[in-house]
């Protein structure tokens, strides 16, 4: 059954938008880890300094 | 065989003769391949005279280095001539030589770069109108596609004369830098030239029998020969971009410029790729944006409301297309100026640090034009579509980003300062605004720039629908969500490029590129499945949109075309006094880089004589133009254009 946008409750919102930001959030780090390392350099370069 | 159709016996044929055609045209190329790219010499022929007369006969073969692949190889062609300023190497009338051939050159890449790019949206909206399932769009596609061709006919002619009198001007005017050019790329201009020939005539085949390959199976040949069409042209550019590639990174030479028989050495310079990539992206953005522009002016032209739908529909196609090549065009260039930084740090220091650096600055300035004007057009496009309303709110908080970071985006480094102002800044750089004018604030403004576009273009896509799947609520919290994360990582890798070392730093811009990537393929891809048998909140009314909005078209084609000539310049100019860098020296008298106000004139003329000629061609196109079988889709009523503006 289609549930219409307009009825999804604010509960629901919050939990997609929590999940969301998490997802989004871990992509990107990750994609920079995994990027810079490619190139042979250390993303966390100033924090083990 | 006795079984084998008519059919299938002139398929083959057909086969066999484009297989005979396309070894032709590479002939050249094979016979100029050397026995081995490692230098070692051709087996000599077998011989009956005795082994002691012909190694008294022999001369023995001379071995030098490559400049850039340090391999040994056969010397086989002169050195590279030293010039001296007199009538032999630099016959000239009374004015400067370096101007005629920077207008001959600047015209003839113009119309290059537009001829090659329009067969292009040709491909893409007659593929379009083919596997569109509604007739009356169908019909839209191709008629656009062939006003797109129409307008492209006439500027090859032009493209094909302006090639010709830069020829004469090289000639003519540097004919010892010339024939050393020449002697070395002797079977890639012959091949350029043959396929010149074969592009004229699929290009003519291709527009004349438009009528009679409409249906069926011959339209999907006509398509194909679009493909063929593309396939010349882009390999024409390639081919012409070795001549510039070899002129700023020599390599197949030894230092002194003699040849040592590897053409594809000489082809594979260091900086070919990035600059066939550069220019095949500029060429679509500059290409939609003439297009676009033809448009709005036959917009601002119109007669009817029929007219003004039409060709509002047209610009904005035009727009899309070019704007598709725009985003990316950043960071080939990008990839470009790492791949000059390598090859000569101090030639990357010259464009960037040093010499040219103002004139980045402008380009800076251009770049943020193009994507502020792109974003308006968008914003001003929604006003077309009923329920765009919704979105209106967001469109100040957005203006408020891209100017901020337009602004982080133009911040020179150092300023041009008199003794008594540098003294009162306290050096110079500004204590404030210095921090912006590096590039770990640079490559976050831009970034941000470019991701805010996106975000323009997944509210137009929306703007007149409502996602009706039934995941629509997470999908929209993850559009949020990856847009917000998207922004908070760009700008935390540029701050965080403060607090290590350059080396590190530079290496920050590949994730931040990755960022704003992962915003354009996801968020687009996923903003369209949502979209697939969304409520329509109403038609798109087009022709119904602000003058405004057409105006910031022709912006958008005019800054292109002051880009490509400013950037033509910085990249033909950081070989200072070198014809060939490090190998052929200048010796003209114009072997100086004029001063910044002087380049900015001359781009200027060269913009507006392309535009007086390109308006020239338009008006050519409307002369004996049979009426555009424009029909609106069905159950769509051509809209009522805006009244007021």
């Amino acid at each position: 059954m289609t549930e219409p946008v307009s009825q999804v409750s604010m509960g629901k919102k919050i939990v997609f938008a929590i999940i969301s930001f998490v997802a989004a959030g871990l992509y990107f780090h990750f994609l920079d880890i995994v990027l810079m390392d490619m190139q042979g350099l250390d993303y966390l370069y100033l924090f083990r300094k | 065989m006795a079984t084998m159709t008519k059919q299938a016996r002139k398929k083959i044929w057909a086969f066999l003769a484009l297989g005979v055609f396309a070894g032709l045209l590479l002939l050249p190329l094979f016979l100029s391949l050397p026995a081995g790219a490692s230098g070692e010499a051709p087996a000599l022929p077998a011989s009956t005279a005795p082994p002691t007369a012909q190694a008294a006969d022999a001369k023995p073969v001379e071995k030098a280095r490559d400049v850039w692949y340090k391999t040994e190889g056969p010397v086989v062609g002169a050195p590279a001539p030293k010039t001296t300023d007199g009538p032999k190497d630099y016959p000239r009338y009374n004015f400067e030589s370096r101007v005629l051939l920077w207008v001959a050159n600047q015209q003839h890449l113009y119309y290059g770069s537009f001829v090659l790019a329009v067969p292009i949206f040709c491909l893409v909206v007659e593929y379009l109108g083919i596997i569109t399932k509604d007739k009356a769009m169908a019909r839209k596609y191709d008629q656009l596609a062939y006003d797109f061709i129409k307008i492209s006919l006439t500027a090859y002619s032009l493209t094909a004369i302006l090639g010709g009198i830069l020829v004469f001007t090289y000639l003519t005017l540097y004919p010892s830098f010339f024939g050393y050019l020449s002697s070395i790329f002797r079977p890639v201009m012959h091949t350029y030239a043959l396929l010149f020939v074969a592009e004229s005539g699929t290009l003519y085949i291709y527009y004349y029998g438009w009528d009679k390959m409409r249906e069926g199976f011959l339209k999907w040949v006509h398509l194909s020969m679009a493909v063929i069409l593309n396939v010349i042209g882009t390999t024409l550019m390639f081919l012409a971009n070795t001549w510039i590639a070899f002129m700023q990174s020599p390599a197949g030479v030894d230092a002194e410029g003699r040849y040592l028989g590897n053409i594809w050495h000489v082809i594979h310079t260091t900086l070919w790729n990035p600059i066939n990539v550069h220019r095949i992206l500029g060429n679509m953005a500059f290409g939609g944006g003439v297009v676009a522009a033809y448009a709005a002016y036959r917009f601002l032209t119109a007669k009817n409301d029929e007219e003004r739908a039409h060709y509002d529909w047209m610009g904005y196609v035009a727009m899309f297309i070019g704007v598709c090549f725009l985003v990316p065009l950043p960071f080939a260039g990008y990839w470009l100026m790492r791949e000059v930084y390598a090859y000569r740090q101090q030639m990357g220091i010259t464009l960037m640090g040093g010499l040219l650096a103002w004139l980045f600055i402008i380009q800076a300035v251009m770049i943020g034009t193009l994507f502020l004007t792109t974003n308006y057009y968008l914003w001003q496009g929604m006003e077309r579509m009923r329920g765009a309303e919704r979105y209106q709110k967001y469109i100040k908080y957005m203006v408020f980003v891209l100017i901020t970071c337009f602004i982080v985006w133009l911040t020179p480094h150092t300023m041009v300062m008199t003794p008594a102002e540098l003294k009162a800044m306290g050096g110079q750089q500004h204590p404030v605004l210095g921090n912006y004018g590096v590039m770990s604030a640079k490559n976050g403004a831009i970034n941000v720039i470019i991701t805010t576009t996106v975000l323009s273009f997944i509210m137009y896509q929306r703007a007149n629908k409502i996602p009706t799947v039934k995941w629509a609520p997470l999908g929209n919290a993850f559009l949020v969500g990856l847009f917000t994360m998207a922004y908070v990582n760009i700008i935390w890798l540029a701050i965080y490029g403060y607090y290590i070392p350059a080396n590190v730093r530079v290496g920050l811009s590949v994730p931040q590129v990755a960022t704003t990537l992962s915003c354009l393929f996801i968020g687009v891809t996923l903003n369209s499945v949502m979209l697939k048998g969304a409520k329509d909140t109403g038609p798109i009314a087009w022709g119904q949109i602000s003058i405004r909005s057409q105006y910031a078209l022709i912006m958008l084609a005019t800054a292109f075309t002051w880009m490509m000539g400013l950037m033509g310049y910085i990249r033909s100019s950081v070989r200072l006094f070198w014809h060939v860098n490090e190998i052929m020296r200048d010796n003209s008298p114009w072997a100086f880089t004029h001063t910044i106000g002087f380049a900015a004139n001359m781009i200027s003329f060269n913009v507006l004589f392309f535009w007086l000629t390109i308006m020239f061609v338009f008006w050519l196109g409307t002369l004996g133009v049979k009426k555009a079988p424009v029909t609106a889709p069905v159950g769509q009523k051509v809209p009522v254009p805006a009244a007021s503006h």
